[in-house]
Protein backbone atom coordinates (compact mmCIF):
# COMPACT_ATOMS: atom_id res chain seq x y z
CA UNK A 1 0.00 0.00 0.00
CA UNK A 2 1.20 3.43 -0.84
CA UNK A 3 1.40 5.70 2.20
CA UNK A 4 2.52 8.93 0.49
CA UNK A 5 0.46 10.29 -2.40
CA UNK A 6 1.27 13.33 -4.49
CA UNK A 7 -1.61 15.20 -6.04
CA UNK A 8 -1.79 18.27 -8.21
CA UNK A 9 -4.36 20.89 -7.35
CA UNK A 10 -5.26 24.18 -8.96
CA UNK A 11 -3.45 25.96 -6.14
CA UNK A 12 -0.37 23.78 -6.09
CA UNK A 13 0.90 20.36 -5.12
CA UNK A 14 -0.45 18.48 -2.14
CA UNK A 15 1.26 15.53 -0.53
CA UNK A 16 -1.13 13.34 1.40
CA UNK A 17 0.39 11.24 4.20
CA UNK A 18 -1.90 8.28 4.88
CA UNK A 19 -2.99 8.43 8.47
CA UNK A 20 -3.07 4.64 8.93
CA UNK A 21 0.46 4.11 7.63
CA UNK A 22 3.51 3.70 9.85
CA UNK A 23 5.48 6.90 10.22
CA UNK A 24 8.69 5.09 9.34
CA UNK A 25 7.16 4.04 5.99
CA UNK A 26 5.99 7.57 5.38
CA UNK A 27 9.47 8.97 5.89
CA UNK A 28 10.94 6.37 3.57
CA UNK A 29 8.35 6.90 0.83
CA UNK A 30 8.62 10.65 1.16
CA UNK A 31 12.37 10.47 0.57
CA UNK A 32 11.80 8.24 -2.45
CA UNK A 33 9.17 10.60 -3.81
CA UNK A 34 11.43 13.63 -3.56
CA UNK A 35 14.33 11.74 -5.14
CA UNK A 36 12.11 10.76 -8.10
CA UNK A 37 10.85 14.30 -8.47
CA UNK A 38 14.35 15.67 -8.46
CA UNK A 39 15.36 13.33 -11.26
CA UNK A 40 12.40 14.47 -13.29
CA UNK A 41 13.77 17.16 -15.56
CA UNK A 42 10.64 19.21 -15.73
CA UNK A 43 10.47 19.46 -11.99
CA UNK A 44 14.13 20.22 -11.70
CA UNK A 45 13.97 23.66 -13.29
CA UNK A 46 12.27 25.89 -10.71
CA UNK A 47 11.64 25.92 -6.95
CA UNK A 48 8.52 24.08 -5.74
CA UNK A 49 6.46 24.38 -2.59
CA UNK A 50 4.23 21.61 -1.24
CA UNK A 51 1.28 21.50 1.09
CA UNK A 52 1.27 18.43 3.29
CA UNK A 53 -1.98 16.99 4.66
CA UNK A 54 -1.93 14.33 7.34
CA UNK A 55 -5.60 13.31 7.39
CA UNK A 56 -6.70 12.20 10.83
CA UNK A 57 -3.14 12.03 12.12
CA UNK A 58 -1.66 14.79 14.23
CA UNK A 59 2.10 15.24 13.81
CA UNK A 60 4.05 16.20 16.88
CA UNK A 61 6.93 18.66 16.80
CA UNK A 62 9.47 15.88 16.56
CA UNK A 63 7.77 14.27 13.56
CA UNK A 64 7.42 17.61 11.82
CA UNK A 65 11.12 18.18 12.31
CA UNK A 66 11.93 14.84 10.69
CA UNK A 67 9.87 15.71 7.62
CA UNK A 68 11.45 19.13 7.37
CA UNK A 69 14.86 17.51 7.60
CA UNK A 70 14.10 15.31 4.59
CA UNK A 71 12.83 18.24 2.54
CA UNK A 72 15.87 20.36 3.44
CA UNK A 73 18.04 17.87 1.55
CA UNK A 74 16.37 18.99 -1.67
CA UNK A 75 17.22 22.68 -2.23
CA UNK A 76 14.48 23.27 -4.80
CA UNK A 77 11.67 21.88 -2.65
CA UNK A 78 10.02 23.41 0.39
CA UNK A 79 6.96 22.86 2.59
CA UNK A 80 4.33 25.58 2.51
CA UNK A 81 2.27 24.25 5.38
CA UNK A 82 1.32 21.06 7.15
CA UNK A 83 -2.42 20.64 7.82
CA UNK A 84 -4.53 18.04 9.49
CA UNK A 85 -8.22 17.29 9.73
CA UNK A 86 -8.02 16.78 13.50
CA UNK A 87 -6.94 18.88 16.48
CA UNK A 88 -6.26 18.33 20.18
CA UNK A 89 -9.28 18.53 22.46
CA UNK A 90 -7.40 21.04 24.56
CA UNK A 91 -6.73 23.28 21.56
CA UNK A 92 -10.33 22.93 20.46
CA UNK A 93 -11.63 23.97 23.88
CA UNK A 94 -9.29 26.94 23.94
CA UNK A 95 -10.54 27.94 20.52
CA UNK A 96 -14.16 27.71 21.61
CA UNK A 97 -13.33 29.68 24.76
CA UNK A 98 -11.67 32.47 22.88
CA UNK A 99 -14.18 32.63 20.03
CA UNK A 100 -17.49 32.48 21.86
CA UNK A 101 -19.33 35.19 23.76
CA UNK A 102 -19.56 34.34 27.43
CA UNK A 103 -22.64 35.35 29.37
CA UNK A 104 -21.57 36.62 32.77
CA UNK A 105 -23.95 37.68 35.54
CA UNK A 106 -21.57 37.73 38.51
CA UNK A 107 -21.45 40.77 40.73
CA UNK A 108 -17.91 42.13 40.66
CA UNK A 109 -17.22 43.86 43.94
CA UNK A 110 -14.54 46.26 45.11
CA UNK A 111 -11.15 44.56 44.78
CA UNK A 112 -12.33 41.68 42.62
CA UNK A 113 -11.10 40.98 39.10
CA UNK A 114 -13.27 38.93 36.75
CA UNK A 115 -11.12 37.48 33.97
CA UNK A 116 -12.70 36.14 30.82
CA UNK A 117 -11.01 34.36 27.94
CA UNK A 118 -12.76 35.63 24.84
CA UNK A 119 -15.72 37.97 24.47
CA UNK A 120 -18.14 38.69 27.27
CA UNK A 121 -21.75 39.78 27.47
CA UNK A 122 -21.83 41.18 30.98
CA UNK A 123 -25.22 41.42 32.64
CA UNK A 124 -24.08 41.67 36.27
CA UNK A 125 -23.17 44.61 38.47
CA UNK A 126 -19.66 45.99 38.26
CA UNK A 127 -19.01 47.94 41.46
CA UNK A 128 -16.51 50.71 42.05
CA UNK A 129 -13.06 49.21 42.53
CA UNK A 130 -13.97 46.02 40.67
CA UNK A 131 -12.52 45.06 37.31
CA UNK A 132 -13.99 43.21 34.35
CA UNK A 133 -11.19 41.97 32.15
CA UNK A 134 -11.62 40.08 28.90
CA UNK A 135 -9.17 39.04 26.21
CA UNK A 136 -11.81 39.91 23.62
CA UNK A 137 -14.68 42.37 23.31
CA UNK A 138 -16.87 43.51 26.19
CA UNK A 139 -20.60 44.04 25.75
CA UNK A 140 -22.22 45.65 28.78
CA UNK A 141 -25.84 45.39 29.78
CA UNK A 142 -25.51 45.66 33.55
CA UNK A 143 -24.55 48.48 35.84
CA UNK A 144 -20.96 49.53 35.32
CA UNK A 145 -19.16 51.60 37.94
CA UNK A 146 -15.74 49.98 38.01
CA UNK A 147 -12.97 49.37 35.50
CA UNK A 148 -13.68 47.70 32.17
CA UNK A 149 -10.73 46.22 30.33
CA UNK A 150 -11.21 44.72 26.87
CA UNK A 151 -8.54 43.16 24.66
CA UNK A 152 -6.35 42.21 27.60
CA UNK A 153 -3.25 41.88 27.08
CA UNK A 154 -2.56 43.34 23.67
CA UNK A 155 -5.60 43.02 21.42
CA UNK A 156 -6.23 46.63 20.46
CA UNK A 157 -8.84 45.49 17.92
CA UNK A 158 -11.20 44.77 20.82
CA UNK A 159 -14.09 47.11 21.57
CA UNK A 160 -16.31 47.92 24.54
CA UNK A 161 -20.02 48.40 23.85
CA UNK A 162 -22.51 49.68 26.41
CA UNK A 163 -23.12 52.37 28.97
CA UNK A 164 -19.73 53.25 30.45
CA UNK A 165 -20.50 56.80 31.54
CA UNK A 166 -20.42 55.81 35.23
CA UNK A 167 -17.32 53.62 34.99
CA UNK A 168 -14.05 54.61 36.64
CA UNK A 169 -11.83 53.66 33.73
CA UNK A 170 -12.09 52.03 30.34
CA UNK A 171 -9.10 50.16 29.00
CA UNK A 172 -8.44 48.43 25.71
CA UNK A 173 -5.16 46.54 25.40
CA UNK A 174 -2.63 49.04 26.76
CA UNK A 175 -4.72 52.18 26.27
CA UNK A 176 -6.40 53.65 29.34
CA UNK A 177 -8.96 56.42 29.74
CA UNK A 178 -10.25 57.90 32.97
CA UNK A 179 -13.94 58.20 32.28
CA UNK A 180 -14.57 61.23 34.50
CA UNK A 181 -12.23 63.25 32.28
CA UNK A 182 -13.80 62.07 29.04
CA UNK A 183 -17.36 63.37 29.41
CA UNK A 184 -18.94 60.24 27.97
CA UNK A 185 -22.69 60.58 27.49
CA UNK A 186 -25.08 58.31 29.38
CA UNK A 187 -26.01 55.99 26.55
CA UNK A 188 -26.29 52.26 26.03
CA UNK A 189 -25.07 52.81 22.49
CA UNK A 190 -21.57 53.96 23.36
CA UNK A 191 -18.73 52.12 21.67
CA UNK A 192 -15.16 52.49 22.89
CA UNK A 193 -12.37 51.52 20.52
CA UNK A 194 -8.73 52.19 19.75
CA UNK A 195 -8.45 54.47 16.72
CA UNK A 196 -5.73 54.66 14.06
CA UNK A 197 -3.64 56.95 16.27
CA UNK A 198 -3.74 54.25 18.99
CA UNK A 199 -5.86 56.43 21.21
CA UNK A 200 -9.14 55.44 22.86
CA UNK A 201 -12.03 56.90 20.94
CA UNK A 202 -15.82 56.88 21.33
CA UNK A 203 -18.57 56.42 18.83
CA UNK A 204 -22.08 54.96 18.50
CA UNK A 205 -23.06 51.35 17.97
CA UNK A 206 -24.15 52.07 14.41
CA UNK A 207 -20.48 52.66 13.56
CA UNK A 208 -19.23 49.26 14.73
CA UNK A 209 -19.55 47.82 11.24
CA UNK A 210 -17.39 50.59 9.83
CA UNK A 211 -14.64 50.51 12.44
CA UNK A 212 -14.48 46.74 13.02
CA UNK A 213 -15.86 44.90 9.96
CA UNK A 214 -13.97 41.75 10.93
CA UNK A 215 -16.04 41.43 14.09
CA UNK A 216 -19.08 40.41 12.08
CA UNK A 217 -17.27 38.08 9.73
CA UNK A 218 -16.21 36.11 12.76
CA UNK A 219 -19.39 36.09 14.76
CA UNK A 220 -21.21 33.69 12.44
CA UNK A 221 -18.92 30.82 13.42
CA UNK A 222 -15.64 29.51 12.16
CA UNK B 1 -26.96 23.51 67.77
CA UNK B 2 -26.34 27.25 67.64
CA UNK B 3 -25.40 29.53 64.80
CA UNK B 4 -22.00 31.21 64.55
CA UNK B 5 -22.28 34.70 63.11
CA UNK B 6 -19.32 36.93 62.35
CA UNK B 7 -19.78 40.70 62.62
CA UNK B 8 -17.45 42.41 60.20
CA UNK B 9 -17.07 45.58 58.15
CA UNK B 10 -13.65 46.02 56.61
CA UNK B 11 -13.42 49.62 57.70
CA UNK B 12 -12.70 50.45 61.31
CA UNK B 13 -14.87 52.63 63.52
CA UNK B 14 -18.23 51.79 61.99
CA UNK B 15 -19.42 50.06 65.15
CA UNK B 16 -18.61 46.36 64.85
CA UNK B 17 -17.86 45.92 68.53
CA UNK B 18 -20.81 48.05 69.64
CA UNK B 19 -23.07 46.07 67.32
CA UNK B 20 -21.74 42.75 68.60
CA UNK B 21 -22.21 43.80 72.24
CA UNK B 22 -25.70 45.18 71.70
CA UNK B 23 -26.98 42.40 69.47
CA UNK B 24 -25.65 39.85 71.95
CA UNK B 25 -27.34 41.64 74.81
CA UNK B 26 -30.60 42.04 72.90
CA UNK B 27 -30.63 38.36 71.97
CA UNK B 28 -29.90 37.40 75.57
CA UNK B 29 -32.68 39.70 76.83
CA UNK B 30 -35.19 37.95 74.62
CA UNK B 31 -34.23 34.54 75.93
CA UNK B 32 -31.51 33.22 73.61
CA UNK B 33 -28.28 31.88 75.00
CA UNK B 34 -25.43 33.88 73.51
CA UNK B 35 -21.66 33.70 73.52
CA UNK B 36 -19.63 36.67 72.29
CA UNK B 37 -16.22 35.95 70.86
CA UNK B 38 -13.74 38.81 70.67
CA UNK B 39 -11.19 38.20 67.93
CA UNK B 40 -9.71 41.69 67.91
CA UNK B 41 -6.57 40.36 69.50
CA UNK B 42 -4.22 43.04 70.76
CA UNK B 43 -6.93 45.73 70.69
CA UNK B 44 -9.75 44.13 72.61
CA UNK B 45 -12.75 46.32 73.39
CA UNK B 46 -15.76 44.06 73.64
CA UNK B 47 -15.09 43.31 77.29
CA UNK B 48 -14.88 47.03 78.09
CA UNK B 49 -18.18 47.87 76.40
CA UNK B 50 -19.87 45.07 78.32
CA UNK B 51 -18.20 46.19 81.55
CA UNK B 52 -16.51 42.83 82.00
CA UNK B 53 -12.88 43.92 81.54
CA UNK B 54 -11.84 43.52 85.16
CA UNK B 55 -12.99 39.91 85.27
CA UNK B 56 -10.73 38.50 82.56
CA UNK B 57 -8.47 35.72 83.75
CA UNK B 58 -7.94 33.63 80.64
CA UNK B 59 -8.48 34.63 77.02
CA UNK B 60 -9.02 33.03 73.64
CA UNK B 61 -5.30 32.61 72.98
CA UNK B 62 -4.94 30.70 76.25
CA UNK B 63 -7.75 28.40 75.11
CA UNK B 64 -6.34 27.96 71.61
CA UNK B 65 -2.87 27.13 72.90
CA UNK B 66 -4.19 24.74 75.53
CA UNK B 67 -3.19 26.84 78.55
CA UNK B 68 -6.80 27.00 79.75
CA UNK B 69 -10.05 25.12 79.23
CA UNK B 70 -12.84 26.82 77.31
CA UNK B 71 -15.12 26.80 80.36
CA UNK B 72 -12.45 28.53 82.46
CA UNK B 73 -12.04 31.35 79.98
CA UNK B 74 -15.73 32.09 79.43
CA UNK B 75 -16.94 35.11 81.40
CA UNK B 76 -20.56 35.09 82.46
CA UNK B 77 -22.42 38.39 82.38
CA UNK B 78 -24.30 38.27 85.70
CA UNK B 79 -26.92 40.78 84.56
CA UNK B 80 -28.48 38.20 82.27
CA UNK B 81 -28.44 35.07 84.40
CA UNK B 82 -27.08 32.27 82.28
CA UNK B 83 -27.77 33.87 78.94
CA UNK B 84 -24.73 35.95 77.97
CA UNK B 85 -21.09 34.86 77.93
CA UNK B 86 -17.90 36.41 76.63
CA UNK B 87 -14.72 34.78 75.42
CA UNK B 88 -12.30 37.72 75.54
CA UNK B 89 -9.42 38.42 73.17
CA UNK B 90 -5.82 38.49 74.33
CA UNK B 91 -4.29 41.87 74.84
CA UNK B 92 -0.59 40.98 74.88
CA UNK B 93 -0.44 39.22 71.52
CA UNK B 94 -1.31 40.05 67.92
CA UNK B 95 -3.69 38.68 65.32
CA UNK B 96 -1.19 36.26 63.85
CA UNK B 97 -0.91 34.07 66.97
CA UNK B 98 -4.15 32.34 66.04
CA UNK B 99 -4.84 30.36 62.90
CA UNK B 100 -8.22 29.65 61.28
CA UNK B 101 -8.25 26.00 62.45
CA UNK B 102 -7.85 27.00 66.10
CA UNK B 103 -10.72 29.50 65.87
CA UNK B 104 -12.87 26.98 64.04
CA UNK B 105 -12.24 24.41 66.77
CA UNK B 106 -13.28 26.83 69.52
CA UNK B 107 -16.41 27.90 67.67
CA UNK B 108 -17.39 24.30 66.99
CA UNK B 109 -16.93 23.56 70.68
CA UNK B 110 -19.15 26.51 71.65
CA UNK B 111 -21.99 25.98 69.18
CA UNK B 112 -23.77 23.05 70.89
CA UNK B 113 -24.08 25.01 74.15
CA UNK B 114 -25.39 28.29 72.73
CA UNK B 115 -28.12 29.57 70.43
CA UNK B 116 -25.85 32.24 68.97
CA UNK B 117 -22.09 32.62 68.85
CA UNK B 118 -21.32 36.19 67.77
CA UNK B 119 -17.79 36.73 66.54
CA UNK B 120 -16.42 40.26 66.73
CA UNK B 121 -14.08 40.66 63.78
CA UNK B 122 -11.16 43.11 63.79
CA UNK B 123 -10.99 45.84 61.14
CA UNK B 124 -9.11 44.99 57.98
CA UNK B 125 -9.05 41.93 55.73
CA UNK B 126 -5.85 40.29 56.92
CA UNK B 127 -5.18 37.39 59.28
CA UNK B 128 -7.63 38.62 61.91
CA UNK B 129 -10.45 38.72 59.37
CA UNK B 130 -9.55 35.30 57.98
CA UNK B 131 -9.55 33.84 61.51
CA UNK B 132 -12.88 35.42 62.38
CA UNK B 133 -14.60 34.18 59.24
CA UNK B 134 -13.19 30.66 59.52
CA UNK B 135 -15.60 29.46 62.14
CA UNK B 136 -18.71 31.35 61.03
CA UNK B 137 -21.88 30.00 59.42
CA UNK B 138 -23.19 33.43 58.59
CA UNK B 139 -21.91 36.99 58.37
CA UNK B 140 -23.28 40.38 59.29
CA UNK B 141 -21.64 43.29 57.50
CA UNK B 142 -21.80 46.61 59.34
CA UNK B 143 -21.54 49.82 57.37
CA UNK B 144 -22.30 53.48 57.90
CA UNK B 145 -23.84 55.83 55.33
CA UNK B 146 -20.39 57.00 54.19
CA UNK B 147 -18.82 56.22 50.84
CA UNK B 148 -15.62 54.88 52.41
CA UNK B 149 -17.47 52.47 54.69
CA UNK B 150 -19.72 51.32 51.86
CA UNK B 151 -16.75 50.77 49.55
CA UNK B 152 -15.00 48.67 52.21
CA UNK B 153 -18.22 46.77 52.92
CA UNK B 154 -18.43 45.96 49.21
CA UNK B 155 -14.88 44.58 49.30
CA UNK B 156 -15.62 42.52 52.40
CA UNK B 157 -18.86 41.13 50.93
CA UNK B 158 -16.85 40.04 47.91
CA UNK B 159 -14.43 38.19 50.19
CA UNK B 160 -17.26 36.67 52.23
CA UNK B 161 -18.99 35.38 49.11
CA UNK B 162 -15.80 33.48 48.29
CA UNK B 163 -15.87 31.80 51.71
CA UNK B 164 -18.04 28.75 52.15
CA UNK B 165 -20.57 30.31 54.52
CA UNK B 166 -23.89 28.51 54.64
CA UNK B 167 -25.89 31.73 54.22
CA UNK B 168 -25.25 34.92 52.24
CA UNK B 169 -24.04 37.93 54.25
CA UNK B 170 -26.57 40.42 55.63
CA UNK B 171 -26.23 44.14 56.13
CA UNK B 172 -26.63 46.48 59.08
CA UNK B 173 -26.43 50.18 58.39
CA UNK B 174 -25.20 51.81 61.55
CA UNK B 175 -24.85 55.37 62.84
CA UNK B 176 -27.54 56.83 60.65
CA UNK B 177 -27.95 60.55 61.23
CA UNK B 178 -31.54 61.31 60.41
CA UNK B 179 -31.08 65.01 59.86
CA UNK B 180 -28.29 64.45 57.33
CA UNK B 181 -30.35 61.96 55.36
CA UNK B 182 -33.32 64.30 55.41
CA UNK B 183 -31.10 67.12 54.16
CA UNK B 184 -29.85 64.83 51.41
CA UNK B 185 -26.25 65.13 52.62
CA UNK B 186 -25.73 61.50 53.61
CA UNK B 187 -26.16 58.41 51.46
CA UNK B 188 -29.66 57.02 51.27
CA UNK B 189 -30.38 53.66 52.97
CA UNK B 190 -32.11 52.18 49.93
CA UNK B 191 -29.28 53.33 47.73
CA UNK B 192 -26.67 51.62 49.93
CA UNK B 193 -28.67 48.39 50.13
CA UNK B 194 -29.25 48.34 46.40
CA UNK B 195 -25.61 49.04 45.71
CA UNK B 196 -24.32 46.30 47.98
CA UNK B 197 -27.09 43.96 46.78
CA UNK B 198 -27.38 41.94 49.98
CA UNK B 199 -30.28 41.62 52.38
CA UNK B 200 -30.72 44.50 54.83
CA UNK B 201 -30.96 43.07 58.33
CA UNK B 202 -31.62 46.39 59.99
CA UNK B 203 -30.69 49.98 60.57
CA UNK B 204 -29.44 51.72 63.70
CA UNK B 205 -29.72 55.44 64.28
CA UNK B 206 -26.80 57.41 65.62
CA UNK B 207 -27.29 58.50 69.19
CA UNK B 208 -25.02 60.16 71.73
CA UNK B 209 -26.33 57.79 74.37
CA UNK B 210 -24.56 54.88 72.66
CA UNK B 211 -21.20 56.36 73.59
CA UNK B 212 -22.33 57.41 77.07
CA UNK B 213 -23.61 53.97 77.95
CA UNK B 214 -20.62 52.20 76.41
CA UNK B 215 -18.38 54.29 78.61
CA UNK B 216 -20.22 52.95 81.62
CA UNK B 217 -19.97 49.38 80.43
CA UNK B 218 -23.69 49.08 79.82
CA UNK B 219 -24.85 48.28 76.28
CA UNK B 220 -27.41 50.77 74.94
CA UNK B 221 -30.06 48.05 74.43
CA UNK B 222 -30.66 48.05 78.17
CA UNK B 223 -32.30 51.44 77.68
CA UNK B 224 -35.57 50.43 76.05
CA UNK B 225 -36.70 53.81 74.77
CA UNK B 226 -33.57 54.89 73.00
CA UNK B 227 -33.89 54.81 69.16
CA UNK B 228 -30.50 53.10 68.71
CA UNK B 229 -31.55 50.52 71.26
CA UNK B 230 -34.79 49.90 69.36
CA UNK B 231 -32.78 49.40 66.18
CA UNK B 232 -30.65 46.70 67.82
CA UNK B 233 -33.67 45.06 69.44
CA UNK B 234 -35.45 44.92 66.10
CA UNK B 235 -32.41 43.31 64.49
CA UNK B 236 -32.24 40.73 67.27
CA UNK B 237 -35.92 39.92 66.76
CA UNK B 238 -35.39 39.51 63.01
CA UNK B 239 -32.48 37.18 63.72
CA UNK B 240 -34.83 35.11 65.89
CA UNK B 241 -37.21 34.78 62.97
CA UNK B 242 -39.76 37.50 63.66
CA UNK B 243 -40.95 39.88 60.98
CA UNK B 244 -40.30 43.40 62.18
CA UNK B 245 -40.81 46.40 59.91
CA UNK B 246 -37.85 48.67 59.31
CA UNK B 247 -37.78 51.75 61.56
CA UNK B 248 -38.64 54.78 59.52
CA UNK B 249 -36.60 57.93 59.60
CA UNK B 250 -39.80 59.96 59.76
CA UNK B 251 -40.91 58.35 63.03
CA UNK B 252 -37.62 59.20 64.69
CA UNK B 253 -37.70 62.70 63.35
CA UNK B 254 -41.30 63.23 64.49
CA UNK B 255 -40.47 62.01 67.93
CA UNK B 256 -37.53 64.33 68.20
CA UNK B 257 -39.55 67.30 67.01
CA UNK B 258 -42.17 66.40 69.55
CA UNK B 259 -39.64 66.02 72.32
CA UNK B 260 -38.04 69.28 71.26
CA UNK B 261 -41.40 71.01 71.53
CA UNK B 262 -42.00 69.34 74.84
CA UNK B 263 -38.71 70.51 76.23
CA UNK B 264 -39.46 73.97 74.91
CA UNK B 265 -42.75 73.99 76.80
CA UNK B 266 -41.08 72.53 79.86
CA UNK B 267 -38.66 75.41 79.89
CA UNK B 268 -41.46 77.93 79.94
Amino acid sequence: MQSVILKGHKDGYVINLKSNARFIDILRELTELFEQLQQDEKMNSEPLSFNITTGSRLLNADEKKKIEKIVSRFPLFSIHKITSEVMLVQDALEMIESKSIHLDANTIRNGQVEYIQGDVLYVGDLHQGGMLRATGNVFLLGKCEGIVHAGYLSNSEAIIVGDVHAAQQVRIADAVAIVAQEKIAKSKETVVFVNDLHVLDYTKHTEIKTIRPKLFARMGGY
Amino acid sequence: MGKAIVVTSGKGGVGKTTTTANLGTALALSGSKVCLLDLDIGLRNLDVILGLDNRIIYDIVDVAKGRAKLQQALIKDKRFEDKLFLLPAAQNADKSVLNPEEVKKIVTELKPDFDYVLIDCPAGIEQGFINAVAGADQAIVVSTPEISAVRDADRVIGLLEKESLSEPPQLIINRIRTHMINDGQAMDIDEITRHLSIKLLGIVFDDDQVITTSNKGEPIVLNERNPASQGYRNIARRMQGETVPLMSIASIEKKSIFSRLKSWFDKK
